[in-house]
C-alpha cells in the first residue's frame, strides 16, 4: 500500500491546480493554450472571435493539472506522501466542489 | 460520426453510473447478515471488483466527452446562448469541472479500493466513492437534459 502513497499526492494536487488554472483565466484572462474548434487547432495567443469563433480552455486546464500533479507526485519523497492524512484527499476535493458551486451560481441569476 | 460518439458516450456513462452506484451503496453502511431486501442485495455486491472497471470507464467516458466538446461548443452552446438558457450553460460548466475533478480523484480512489481493503482507508474510501458517484450522476443527468433540450424547451 505504502508504495502507492504518491497517488494521494496526485489527487490532491490535480484538483487544486485545475481550479487554479481555471480561476487564473477567469480573473486575469491568462491561458497558455487555447483550442479553437472552428480553426481546428491549438494556439498560444487569443484569436479574433469574428474569424476564430469560441475557444475551449478545458483541455489546457486538464493537461496543466495532469502535468503538475504528475511532476509533484513523482518528486515528493515517499515518506512525506505517506504522512499525508488520507482524509485530506476528499476534504480538499469537497472544498473544491463547494467552490465550484459558489462560483458558478452566476449562471442561475 | 458525432451521433455514434454521443450514443457510445451515453452507453459508457450508463455502465459507469450502474457500477459506481452499486459501490456507493455498498459503502453506505455495513450490510446486515440477514438482509434479503432489494436494497441489501443491491448493496451486497463484491464492490472491490468494480474498481478497475470504474476507473477505465471514467477515463474512456471522459475522453469521449472531450472529443464531443468542440461540436458542443460550436453548435449546442451557441444555440443555448441564442435561446438565453443561461442555466443550461451553467450546469454544463459545472459538468466539465466535475469531470476534471473526478479524473483527478481516480488515483486516490483506486488506492483506497485496492484489495485487501485497508481499514485505515475506510472513511476516505467512502467519501471519495460518494463524490465520484455524485459527479457521475450530475454529469449523466446534465448530459441527458442538454442532449434533449430542444424537446424539453420547445
Amino acid at each position: 500500500m505504502k508504495s502507492y502513497a504518491s497517488f494521494k499526492v496526485f489527487s490532491l494536487i490535480f484538483g487544486a491546480v485545475y481550479m487554479s488554472l481555471f480561476w487564473l483565466n477567469e480573473f486575469y484572462g491568462i491561458a497558455f493554450l487555447r483550442y479553437y474548434p472552428v480553426l481546428g487547432g491549438f494556439y498560444n495567443e487569443r484569436q479574433p472571435p469574428e474569424t476564430a469563433g469560441p475557444a475551449i480552455l478545458w483541455y489546457f486546464w486538464l493537461s496543466g493539472a495532469l502535468a503538475a500533479s504528475l511532476v509533484v507526485s513523482l518528486v515528493v519523497p515517499r515518506k512525506w506522501a505517506e504522512r499525508i492524512p488520507h482524509n485530506w484527499v476528499w476534504l480538499v476535493s469537497a472544498a473544491l466542489f463547494v467552490a465550484i458551486f459558489v462560483y458558478e451560481r452566476r449562471w442561475f441569476y | 460520426m458525432v451521433q455514434l460518439l454521443v450514443i457510445l458516450h451515453a452507453l459508457l456513462a450508463v455502465g459507469l453510473l450502474g457500477a459506481l452506484t452499486h459501490q456507493a451503496f455498498s459503502v453506505a453502511r455495513r450490510p446486515s447478515a440477514h438482509g434479503h431486501s432489494f436494497v441489501d442485495r443491491y448493496r451486497g455486491v463484491n464492490s472491490p471488483t468494480f474498481t478497475n472497471v470504474i476507473v477505465l470507464l471514467f477515463v474512456i467516458t471522459s475522453i469521449g466527452g472531450g472529443l464531443l466538446y468542440p461540436r458542443y461548443r460550436i453548435d449546442v452552446r451557441s444555440t443555448l446562448e441564442d435561446l438565453q438558457l443561461r442555466a443550461a450553460n451553467g450546469v454544463f460548466e459545472i459538468k466539465e469541472h466535475f469531470a476534471a475533478l473526478g479524473l483527478g480523484l481516480l488515483p486516490a480512489y483506486w488506492l483506497f479500493w485496492r484489495p485487501p481493503l485497508a481499514a485505515e482507508y475506510a472513511a476516505a474510501r467512502k467519501y471519495v466513492t460518494w463524490m465520484l458517484a455524485f459527479v457521475v450522476w450530475w454529469n449523466f443527468l446534465v448530459g441527458e437534459v442538454l442532449n434533449n433540450i430542444k424537446g424539453l424547451y420547445p
